[in-house]
């Protein structure tokens, strides 16, 4: 009888300490940093996280840093990389942890639940006068909802052209030199081609993201940014859109369930005929895909706003960092026009620095498509908008795209799945 | 205190990473804790979520489904496939190391060539196709129900291989004599089969059936794969783990919910367990 008390008091001891240990878990993270400008000297050891670039840029990031360093004697920037895949999980480790690096590499998506936690420095506090260094739709896309400041220097920019296949838009009675500038053009291109291919080939590989709805001209939040309203007259309209191109085979059936990349592996396999892309995937094709490549179509962004999507990553400093004064110098130096457009001429990004995209490189075409689709790129962001709100998370993006998918095999109507995806992301976003 | 010296080390690396992971969880679910910490104790607020969470009860009729679909092939098949290779004939070696092969090849290696091979226009349909067997392609990875079937196929052809071992192992501890005695009486290899064979190898059979069960209540690489990440049509063949993953992961992840959600899983996954065990008492 005495060993068993002895053993279920050894049990309570462990669970105790147990339960213990796990309450810290409750209270790590999102501790509350000081705002306002950032003096001090720079000076000291930072640390400076990339987002998968060691492998192919290293000599430039090298190159970078040493240059800060000689011109800004005593200090010493650690350089990380985290590969692609689980970047989230890393800087939520490292925040939960409070060990996020004092300079980091974010997208607006991931910055959002950073700044909810005050892990960031706001910027228009801290470097008041940085604002005027970059261009105004890239400097808004870190501006957090309901706020008027930025929480990120932005970084390198993108924005795509539509790709098209010529041949298959010929092929199906569509013709190559019109190919669709709205999504109602979309839609009728797409009837026409998905009934003289007899289903064949499709137009398009998935349902309109968020993005999508912003360019058709959607409300997607109300101003004050604690609402979504893509449930508007205008929502149902595009998504009814995509529901006629469904039913005719013009959308694949992979739509249903595909992402961005899963979409433009299809338009490589000439399965469908039209998608989004960027500058980038021009290489792509290039290498991978020539048959498609000898058939490319490059046309502008479908757009009822005449704005197109940008897509855009910053640099943010930790609130928590002992160097913040450093971090910022790096942070706005990594940043600056001058690496900015050197780093655009080694990868096909764009910067995001005022004036730096009126460099001869970003306005000459020499006729080579490479450099018509970066001049149409460049041209293009000057007016370019992040449509994606910042407190879109992913949970958000599945469950428009379940919703969505409701429609397309008729178990809910356009109205009844935006509503019920609206009320959905309001929830997540109220919690 | 030297048998604890001694214990130390072990006792140290279970603490750290399984109980306290493990009380921590049962902590965290019931609260409102965010990935990014923070949380306050919410009761049974998450438990009450889910019974009102309609992917929930969708992911768990999936997971359930799951290892009805999959466990009795993943007793009987390799069973067979053992009995097949066991005999000693020449270049048998090379189809026990084939059908091996899936159990090594990564999960992900394999979901992508199951994809080429099943997608809308993929070899399978594409050769149904010019064969004129179908007019138009099966839709094996865009139907909600073709497209659990098409996992489970995988989890099944996977799992031949390693189940296939273990009753390699358990075949070679049946008595040759009682096998004799038998052909003696007049047996026939069927029957031999089932009054030799069979009885002896049962409680392989129950421990395989016991750990497929768990592992297909757990699935979660092959749906998530073969759906492109996305839980299948409507995110309507999302499994428990796929759902755990999903609301409990990235920056905005609710760790509270998802802790719930592990905890129910543990906790279905234990009676499973249990319940096959009970089974294999019962027989006995």
């Amino acid at each position: 009888m005495q060993q068993v008390n002895r053993v279920r008091r050894m049990a309570a001891v462990v669970l105790a300490a147990g339960l213990m240990a796990s309450g810290c878990g409750l209270s790590g993270g999102g501790q509350a940093p000081a705002a306002g400008p950032a003096d001090g000297q720079v000076t000291g050891t930072i640390s400076f996280q990339t987002w998968n670039l060691r492998a192919k840029y290293s000599d430039y990031f090298n190159g970078v840093i040493k240059k800060f360093q000689v011109e800004h004697p005593g200090t010493t920037i650690t350089w990380l990389d985290q590969p692609a895949d689980g970047y989230a999980d890393k800087l939520s480790a490292d925040a939960s942890a409070n060990a996020l690096p004092d300079v980091v590499n974010l997208s607006p998506d991931l910055a959002f639940p950073l700044y909810q936690r005050k892990l960031l420095v706001d910027l228009d506090q801290a470097v008041p006068d940085a604002v005027k260094e970059y261009l105004p739709g890239a400097w808004q896309g870190f501006v957090m909802p309901g706020q008027r400041d930025s929480y990120s220097f932005p970084w390198y920019l993108n924005t795509g052209p539509v790709f098209y296949n010529k041949k298959l838009f010929a092929d199906n009675g569509l013709d190559p030199a019109k190919p669709p500038r709205t999504y109602t053009e979309l839609r009728d291109q797409a009837l026409v081609l998905a009934a003289k291919s007899q289903g064949a080939v499709a137009m398009f590989g998935q349902t309109p993201g968020i993005e999508d709805f912003g360019l058709y001209g959607v409300e997607l939040m109300n101003p004050q940014g604690t609402k979504f309203t893509f449930n508007s007259a205008k929502g149902v309209e595009l998504t009814e859109l995509f529901k006629q191109m469904y039913d005719v085979k013009a959308l694949l059936p992979e739509a249903l369930t595909a992402t961005y990349t899963g979409s433009g592996k299809k338009f490589m396999a000439q399965q469908v005929a039209l998608s989004s892309g960027s500058a980038y995937d021009l290489k792509n094709f290039k290498t991978d895909a020539p048959g498609l490549y000898a058939n490319i179509g490059i046309t502008t962004p479908m757009t009822n706003t005449g704005k197109a999507n940008m897509y855009l990553q910053g640099v943010s400093v930790s609130a928590n960092s002992k160097n913040k004064a450093t971090a910022l110098a790096f942070a706005r130096y990594v940043t600056n026009a001058e690496n900015q457009l050197a780093f655009a001429k080694i990868v096909t990004i764009f910067p995001s620095t005022t004036g730096t995209l009126n460099d001869p490189y970003f306005t000459t075409d020499d006729g080579t498509d490479d450099a018509r689709v970066r001049v149409a790129a460049a041209k293009q962001l000057a007016t370019a908008v992040n449509y994606t709100p910042v407190s879109f998370t992913d949970q958000m993006k599945s469950i428009l795209r379940n919703e969505l998918a409701n429609v397309m095999l008729g178990k809910s109507t356009a109205q009844q799945a935006l509503d019920s995806a609206v009320a959905q992301c309001n929830k997540l976003l109220a919690a | 205190m030297t048998p604890w010296l001694f214990l130390l080390p072990g006792l140290l690396v279970t603490l750290l990473f399984t109980v306290y992971p493990f009380v921590n969880t049962a902590v965290l679910s019931f609260t409102d804790a965010k990935v990014l910490g923070g949380g306050a104790f919410t009761g049974l607020a998450n438990f009450s979520k889910m019974l009102d969470d309609p992917l929930f009860w969708v992911a768990l009729r999936n997971s359930a489904l799951y290892v009805v679909g999959v466990v009795p092939f993943l007793v009987i098949l390799p069973l067979l496939l053992a009995l097949l290779v066991q005999r000693h004939i020449f270049g048998m070696a090379f189809f026990r190391a084939a059908f091996f092969t899936p159990v090594v090849a990564s999960i992900v290696v394999i979901s992508l060539i199951w994809t080429w091979l099943l997608d809308s226009r993929g070899l399978v349909n594409n050769v149904l196709s010019v064969l004129h067997v179908i007019s138009s392609p099966i839709p094996f990875l865009t139907d909600q129900t073709l497209l659990l079937i098409s996992a489970m196929l995988v989890t099944i052809w996977r799992g031949l291989g390693y189940y296939m071992i273990v009753y390699l192992a358990a075949l070679a501890n049946v008595p040759r004599e009682l096998h004799e005695a038998a052909e003696v009486d007049g047996a026939g290899a069927v029957r031999r089969f089932f009054s030799v064979t069979v009885p002896i190898i049962r409680p392989t059979m129950v421990l395989v059936g016991a750990l497929s069960a768990v592992a297909a209540f757990r699935v979660f690489s092959e749906v998530y794969l073969l759906s492109g990440t996305s839980g299948g049509p409507a995110g309507q063949d999302t499994t428990l783990v796929m759902l755990i993953r999903q609301v409990g992961t990235g920056l905005s992840g609710n760790a509270g919910y998802a802790s719930a959600l592990s905890l129910v899983l543990f906790a279905l996954t234990l009676g499973l367990l249990l319940v096959t065990l009970r089974l294999n008492r019962s027989d006995s």
